[in-house]
């Protein structure tokens, strides 16, 4: 116990660092900064800001913004993303509430009740109880990061490449169990993922593979590059084929009385506590992450209320649970991240990328090493937490405003601002080709169903996959059983073999099917 | 997403068995994707004795997609599926055009000017756009920009073209 709360008051101490501040033109005198806090409170409010925009889910905006923290030092800039996470997330809900086209699938659930309130002329209490219930979501999601981070670093610490491969194998199944459609689809996507990562110079000897003597090839394909083709361009090119315009029905009159009424927080309270609890164990599993949560909970209040038919007409619980479920599997997801430096989830792989790009090497030699990284960064969130309570309310009104700008205007900024985005990365106009080619793979695997999410989680998963693969069989002698002799690895493989039949059968695919199925009608 | 099949009565050029052309093609191209890849690496070197070789893991993904993109088009041919949505034009076209001509400007002609065109020729992408308004928009963009990435973020990125600035 009170290693947590040393290690917690560590993160503050990072988070709560003030910078000494002596323009000249104040003739020395020092103004001292919270820079760690800006950068949290900009974070969450530029993400809110693009998030924000319809159409433009937490991926793209997550991936959109990662060049602007490239430039800053490696705590502050986690921290800045972390931020705009839950800003992207925040600004998600809104879109849904207000014009009924949830930005990103979490929110998909948020968009049935709350969009019914908001035409019942109640959008100010929606808008409240989904920053209320995230906050306290995200209050007790930080405590139990806090609280597993050090016990689960230890256990990853005793992991051989056996196990770590093990979990990897297990990790991406969760993934595909959990995500919505095809599961034979999904592993396509996954494995060619771990292709495509597979493209530039080989980790031991050096080899070129596949690159094709494209010299911005020899070190692989760049993270950011393809995660913003694939989410950035090929959500605006898919946008444009529906005619942006015709399909917005935004709420018209003007969002007055924010707070929601006592009889509001009662029916409410119940429901945040619920979702909380669901989306802290849906977001620890990997793969799930925001979306299955948002959607269980949604499901689970429906099933417990007493009067299930008022959901879908205005319920408020169909706004706080789906919420709070959201983001407390939002902040929970970072667990497998820092402590097994495995992301869960796509927006956690993009993570990954920025650590990577700032020479950090996820995993729990972290946590060891440099603590006021990850603890600065647990402590981040529950700051970025209170920022989105402080900052979203009051602004409500610019959001609303944002909304209505049209579609033909955003769109063009946009692929504007992403091709800067990708060129500043190494200052590479091939890099912005090549983001264009993922944007039209990624146009075209949107008409044939494919999911892209899984395609980024296996190109971050690849590299590590094969290098751990690669020493397991070498201890081993080139024995391929040590997967299976070595207990945890065991056990591992066979959770997933386990999972894998499972969302194969019949009966479990329709239940699982139906979970999702509150999105169609 | 409506999974009814034949939702559109799209003329299809797929034979009568295949029951899900969106599901038979997507497969196909994993599998022609597979075999590129199987070709791209054929030249490295495969395991040493019971060491992975730098052609190992590639050869190992590219042949378990080949499965997965096989076992895609099993599907589109034993089940009801929809067919392939219909591709726009002017979209992918535009869009596509506006980045590359960014990837190929930036470079000699700059930040500003950049910008600038590449907003308008995305612009063009659908039919729904107003001059007028593009233009001013097109003008605040480049100029926040032209203000943000330099001086807010600190990337050094050339503003003006290069023959402007010998």
């Amino acid at each position: 116990m009170g290693d947590v709360l040393s290690n917690l008051a560590l993160g503050f101490g990072v988070v709560f660092n003030f910078v000494q501040w002596a323009p000249p033109f104040l003739g020395g005198m020092s103004i001292p900064i919270p820079v760690n806090i800006l950068l949290c409170l900009i974070g969450a409010l530029v993400g809110t800001l693009v998030g924000v925009l319809p159409g433009i889910g937490t991926i793209a905006t997550v991936a959109m913004l990662l060049p602007i923290t490239f430039g800053l030092p490696p705590v502050g800039a986690l921290i800045m993303l972390a931020g705009i996470y839950y800003g992207a997330q925040y600004g998600g809900s809104t879109t849904s509430i207000l014009v009924n086209i949830p930005g990103e699938a979490g929110s998909v659930v948020t968009a049935l009740d709350g969009f019914q309130m908001a035409k019942q002329g109640r959008a100010g209490p929606a808008l409240a109880i989904a920053a209320i219930g995230s906050f306290f979501a995200g209050c007790v999601a930080t405590v139990l990061i806090a609280l597993l981070g050090a016990p689960l670093t230890k256990i990853a610490l005793a992991f051989g490449p056996a196990e770590y491969f093990s979990l990897m194998v297990l990790g991406l199944i969760f993934a595909v169990v959990l995500a919505k459609g095809s599961v034979l689809k999904a592993i396509a996507m996954i494995v060619l993922g771990l292709l495509l990562s597979m493209v530039g110079s080989d980790i031991e000897t050096g080899a070129s593979r596949m690159a094709f003597n494209i010299p911005e090839l020899a070190d692989g394909l760049g993270f950011a590059t393809v995660a913003m083709g694939l989410f950035g361009f090929a959500e605006i090119i898919r946008n444009l084929d529906t005619g942006g315009e015709s399909d917005r029905q935004l709420v018209q009159q003007k969002v007055t009385g924010l707070m929601p009424t006592k009889d509001d927080l009662k029916a409410a309270a119940p429901a945040v506590g619920r979702g909380t609890v669901l989306g802290s164990i849906l977001g620890i599993l990997p793969g799930g992450g925001a979306v299955i949560a948002s959607f269980a909970a949604y499901t689970l209040e429906k099933k417990v209320s007493r009067t299930p038919q008022r959901f879908g007409r205005g319920a408020i619980e169909g706004v706080a649970a789906p919420e709070s479920a959201n983001n407390a599997a939002a902040q929970t997801s970072f667990i497998p991240l820092l402590t097994l430096g495995i992301p869960p989830n796509a927006v956690m792989a993009l993570m990954v990328g920025a650590m990577t790009i700032h020479g950090i090497v996820p995993g729990p030699q972290v946590m060891q090493k440099q603590p006021e990284l990850v603890w600065g960064m647990i402590a981040s969130m529950w700051v970025g937490n209170l920022m989105l309570l402080v900052i979203n309310l009051p602004l409500v009104g610019i959001w609303v405003r944002l909304l209505r700008v049209p579609y033909r205007l955003m769109f063009p900024s946009i692929v504007v601002f992403c091709s800067i985005g990708i060129y500043s990365v190494n200052n590479a106009p091939v890099d912005v080709i090549l983001a264009g080619v993922f944007g039209l793979v990624g146009y075209w695997l949107i008409k044939h169903d494919f999911e892209p999410a899984p395609l980024l989680l296996g190109m971050v998963l690849g590299p590590l996959m094969e290098e751990n693969l690669r020493r397991a069989l070498l201890i081993s002698r080139g024995d391929w059983s040590v997967f299976l002799t070595r207990p945890l690895s065991a056990v591992l493989l066979a959770i997933a073999a386990f999972l894998l039949v499972l969302a194969v059968l019949p009966t479990l695919r329709a239940k699982r099917d139906e979970v999702f199925v509150e999105s169609e009608n | 997403m409506s999974n009814a099949p034949g939702h559109a009565p799209v003329k299809s050029i797929m034979p009568k068995w295949v029951r899900a052309p969106q599901d038979f093609i997507g497969g196909l191209a994993l599998v022609a994707l597979a075999l590129f890849a199987l070709w791209a690496s054929s030249d490295l070197q495969g395991m040493r004795g019971f060491s992975f070789g730098a052609g190992t893991a590639p050869r190992m993904f590219a042949f378990l997609l080949l499965g997965l993109g096989l076992a895609v088009m099993v599907v589109g041919v034993t089940s009801d599926g929809p067919h392939v949505s219909t591709y726009h034009w002017r979209g992918p076209l535009f869009v596509s055009a506006a980045i590359l001509f960014f990837a190929f400007m930036i470079r000699p002609m700059g930040l500003i000017f950049t910008a600038f065109a590449s907003f308008m020729i995305a612009a063009m992408g659908t039919p729904e756009t107003k001059w007028k308004e593009t233009v001013i928009v097109a003008v605040c963009l480049t100029a926040f920009c032209a203000l943000l990435f330099p001086y807010a973020l600190g990337l050094p990125l050339q503003m003006v073209p290069k023959f402007m600035i010998r």
